[in-house]
């Protein structure tokens, strides 16, 4: 008996994380797209109307702003932080030995949370006494500067919120990417001739290909969780100008008793996030069998 | 008291089937070597006797108790590794008294006995020591102290002078064999190295594909080999293996475009058989420069064309062909100085030592 | 030559230059945080929010700690800065051993189906918390926990146990079998192998594990405002009701204070461990 549990007590140990998973992750995910299918609203109801709250969905106006927010967000957001990031990576690398401090101010918003970089960027950006005033004291009268209450601005800001706060980690990644690169590779490649620019654009950055991968999913992986800085910055508005489907699905599902239909912009969420991260999972997997 | 029986031992991982049917009679107190390629089920059986890995049928036994389905604990054999697997955070003194301290053994006597061990290991210096701070050779001493130390009933050793430089290995070696006669423990030790093995063994288990392919004294294995691969596997240089038509009760040589018949041992049976060609194993000490005192019908002088001469020190292996086989043969330092120069010569075959394998199962034939 | 170098030389002052202004540009934020949380109020509306202030005046950080009204009440930050660090701690603690155990579990004593359950848990990882948000709220509600801080410490075991896992996987799976092997013929069991063995070799990965957890479980915000009630809330959720609350005239100053506030614990683990924060942000995502 005793050596029976001995020879199972490694099952045993994670019994219960591998039932957590299944019905806190899995179950769940499947409690939340049978919620999909039906009318519930305040609360569940379990009679089954097909895709009919999928229907509304793609019939909600709202809907519509929340996904061309998301689209036009998470191509800015990305494309900026991994310019930027790669740049500041690239610099630091190049240039200075002791790059701790640097690297610690490029990182720091990082470990700040979202709720606090909005606020921030909200008084910064705040369009009577923020940026806008600031301009106009050093004399140019007529500048304005209110994105955060411009309907067809307010997403923007959002972008340059998050990029301050993720940029930073994208260097983080692709320094120590940098780091990594054989020396000799770098030699090999000066010895035949070519310029620094040449060296990084046909020798460094191809072998860093996994590590831009990396990124991007983790920074489109952000991009679609993004909730808090929404909910902060903008708050979704002016009026639901800046609404993302997280924020979408909150305010249905919670605030609206419209609980069929969160769920149903649930499961679009994570049908996206599906899209990237099992691509990326399963070629990283086998990737690594190999 | 440490004898061991192994018993149709059978082990699979999934459709494979790493074990299949080991017999091992080991006595008490003997110094068994398993030896074989890698692949071939030699360490699957060493840690199936650690009872780290469950066998699929079959039993061990240990002193005629039946262990197979104890616990590693359980079973008092302590082992030496290929990496050696010191804790890493522990020093070299802990490292050594772990194995005690689990069995709940007196402090005062843990004391006792981590001292003793560090004296006869010669590593008393390095007790407050961590793993990283030795060297490679002192990690070796430590993780076999740390085996000592439990005074088990068998001691297993996983490869472990595989990770040494060559001197050392030498070193480590002969100070293994020293501490075994001493002991007079049951040692069980796995290799890949024939050279290992014959040196330490008392008895050597060869092993390919998961069988035992011979079972028995190095001086049986080198000399009377039970298959071509076992003749093959051991000896460095290794068998020469020529494929010979049969002629009656002798077999045929060419060399240089001429014929030459070798008489062989067990030729009547050769004859009685009615094979048309066979494989003759003849090992390269076997074929050397002519040496007057050794006569008789078994000892033959054929020439040879030399191709390339590879100088060892004490002698010389000389690159031939025969029956368009390449051939190796040991020659003196003054006669391989001779062979270089001139490209042939007239060497000496004594078969009295040859083996016959079938041509196609690689079968010993006779003996 | 002597002008090939001097060039280079320029273009690194220039590329130095480069890298100090995005290092003030990163800063900004934070400094303008901290000048207008020390500013009063009629400083804020004539001044520029670049300017110092005239004098250091810590009226607002007092209001945003004791007397700030968020949303319902007006106790400031304080007892939400508890009620995260007791939603916090057990959280941590909790998911980082879990987490080291199933390390220990799917590294060295793989069984028949262990990789596929890391797989499983693994993509936990990537899933959009929203799709679980309306069963998980159920649960807790069945279970007694909703508007609990102990339902919040649950909601973040739960879903931390993925990273936590990831973390000592990845790391004890560096570490060799053979250890285990060995330490099970010196007789010891799963247990005192682990803790004789593997722990004390852990430091490392533990403080990437509890560094992790305690940036991620303070910053939450959307299991927060979700599944806790009033008196409940995480410091995130009242900083955010602070800012939001429209009473009054807008003391920007007080949201600065607060936001300070909020940021606070985390910025200060940051410095004193940023090495072991940045390999908690690349673990999963850097090879190797």
């Amino acid at each position: 008996m005793f050596d029976y549990l001995e020879k199972h007590l490694p099952k045993l140990m994670l019994a219960p994380t591998a039932i957590v998973t299944l019905v806190c992750m899995y179950g769940f995910i499947g409690w939340t797209a049978a919620l999909s299918f039906t009318k519930s609203r305040m609360l569940p109801q379990w009679d089954f109307v097909g895709w009919q709250q999928y229907e509304r969905l793609f019939a909600n106006p709202r809907w519509h702003v929340a996904l061309d927010n998301l689209l036009v967000f998470t191509v800015l957001f990305i494309v900026i932080a991994l310019f930027l990031g790669l740049m500041l990576a690239i610099l630091l690398d190049r240039n200075i030995r002791n790059d701790g401090a640097l690297r610690t101010i490029y990182l720091y918003p990082m470990a700040v949370s979202f709720i606090v970089t909005g606020t921030a960027w909200k008084w910064i950006l705040n369009p009577g006494l923020g940026i806008e005033k600031m301009v106009r004291d050093l004399g140019f009268t007529d500048f304005e500067f209110r994105w955060l209450v411009d309907p067809d601005m307010a997403i923007y800001t959002i972008v340059i919120a998050a990029v301050w706060q993720s940029s930073g980690f994208v260097m983080a990644m692709f320094l120590s990417g940098l780091r990594g690169v054989d020396d000799s590779l770098i030699k090999a490649a000066q010895i035949d001739g070519a310029s620094t620019f040449r060296t990084y654009w046909h020798v460094i950055l191809p072998v860093m290909r996994p590590v831009f991968f990396g990124a991007v999913v983790i920074l489109s992986h952000i991009a679609i969780k993004s909730f808090d800085l929404v909910q902060s910055l903008t708050g979704g508005g002016p009026g639901y100008a800046s609404d993302l489907p997280a924020t979408f699905m909150y305010t249905h599902a919670f605030s609206r008793a419209q609980m069929g239909l969160g769920a149903a912009s649930a499961m679009v969420m994570l049908a996206g996030v599906m899209a990237i991260i099992v691509p990326y999972l399963y070629s990283e997997l086998r990737g690594k069998k190999s | 008291m440490g004898s061991i029986q192994i018993q149709q031992l059978t082990k699979s991982f999934g459709d494979t089937q790493v074990l299949k049917g080991i017999d091992l009679d080991i006595k008490d107190g003997e110094f068994l070597i398993l030896v074989g390629p890698s692949g071939c089920g030699k360490s699957t059986l060493m840690n199936s006797i650690a009872g780290l890995e469950e066998v699929t049928s079959g039993d061990i036994l240990i002193d005629g108790d039946n262990i197979t389905d104890l616990s590693p604990k359980e079973r008092d054999i302590a082992m030496v590794f290929q990496s050696y697997a010191l804790y890493p955070t522990m020093s070299v003194s802990r490292n050594i008294s772990f194995g005690l301290e689990m069995r709940k053994v007196p402090k005062t006597e843990i004391e006792k006995t981590v001292g003793g061990v560090a004296q006869l290991l010669q590593i008393e210096h390095l007790l407050d020591r961590k793993p990283s701070q030795l060297s490679g050779g002192q990690r070796q001493r430590v993780a076999m102290g740390r085996a000592l130390a439990r005074n088990p009933r068998v001691f297993l050793f996983d490869e472990p002078l595989s990770n040494l430089d060559a001197k050392l290995r030498v070193e480590m070696r002969t100070e293994i064999k020293k501490l075994h006669k001493r002991l007079g423990t049951t040692i069980v030790y796995v290799t890949h190295d024939q050279v290992e093995a014959m040196t330490l063994a008392d008895r050597i288990a060869v092993m390919k594909d998961g069988q035992v392919q011979q079972f028995g004294t190095p001086y049986e294995i080198y000399n009377n080999p039970a298959n071509r691969f076992v003749a093959d596997f051991m000896g460095s240089p290794p068998m020469n293996f020529i494929e010979c038509v049969v002629l009656d009760d002798k077999l045929v040589i060419e060399s240089q475009g001429e014929k030459f018949e070798l008489q062989v041992p067990y030729g009547d049976q050769l004859k009685k058989a009615g094979l048309d060609t066979v494989i003759l194993g003849i090992r390269p000490e076997m074929i050397t420069e002519p040496k007057p005192y050794v006569e008789g019908a078994l000892v033959h002088t054929i020439p040879m064309q030399i191709e390339v001469t590879e100088p060892m020190g004490p002698d010389t292996i000389a690159f031939g062909q025969w029956n368009s086989t390449e051939i190796q043969a040991r020659l003196s330092p003054e006669a391989g100085v001779d062979a270089q120069d001139s490209g042939k010569m007239l060497v000496q075959v004594d078969t009295s030592k040859a083996v016959l394998f079938d041509a196609f199962s690689g079968a010993r034939l006779g003996g | 030559m002597s002008s090939l170098t001097l060039s280079k030389k320029l273009y690194k002052a220039f590329f130095i230059t480069l890298l100090l202004v995005f290092a003030l540009a990163y800063l900004g934020p934070l400094y303008v945080m901290l000048t207008t949380s020390f500013k009063g109020i009629e400083e804020i509306r004539n001044g520029n929010i670049l300017a110092l202030p005239d004098a250091l005046n810590g009226s607002a950080w007092v209001k945003a700690w004791s007397s700030a009204c968020t949303g319902g009440d007006c106790f400031g930050l304080a007892p939400y800065f508890w009620n995260s660090m007791r939603i916090v701690i057990p959280a941590l603690l909790i998911s980082t051993a879990v987490g080291a155990l199933n390390g220990y579990v799917l590294s060295q004593w793989r069984f028949k189906g262990s990789n596929f359950l890391f797989g499983a848990l693994l993509f936990g990882c990537f899933i959009p918390f929203q799709v679980i948000l309306l069963p998980m709220a159920k649960l807790l509600a069945w279970l007694g926990l909703a508007n609990t801080v102990t339902g919040l410490v649950l909601v973040h075991v739960i879903y931390g146990i993925a990273f936590t896992t990831l973390f000592f996987r990845n790391y004890y799976v560096g570490i060799p079998n053979e250890l285990v092997r060995a330490a099970r013929l010196d007789g010891a069991g799963f247990f005192a192998i682990f803790r004789h063995v593997f722990l004390p070799l852990s430091t490392p990965i533990i403080v990437v594990s509890v560094i992790w957890q305690f940036t991620q479980i303070w910053n939450d915000f959307l299991f927060g405002v979700v599944y806790s009630g009033p008196g409940t809330q995480p410091i995130t959720v009242a900083l955010n009701n602070l800012v939001n609350t429209t009473m009054g005239g807008k003391e920007y100053n007080v949201d600065m204070a607060a936001a300070v506030i909020a940021a606070l614990p985390t910025l200060v683990v940051y410095i004193v461990a940023g090495k072991y924060f940045v390999r908690g942000l690349t673990a999963g995502a850097v090879k190797g």
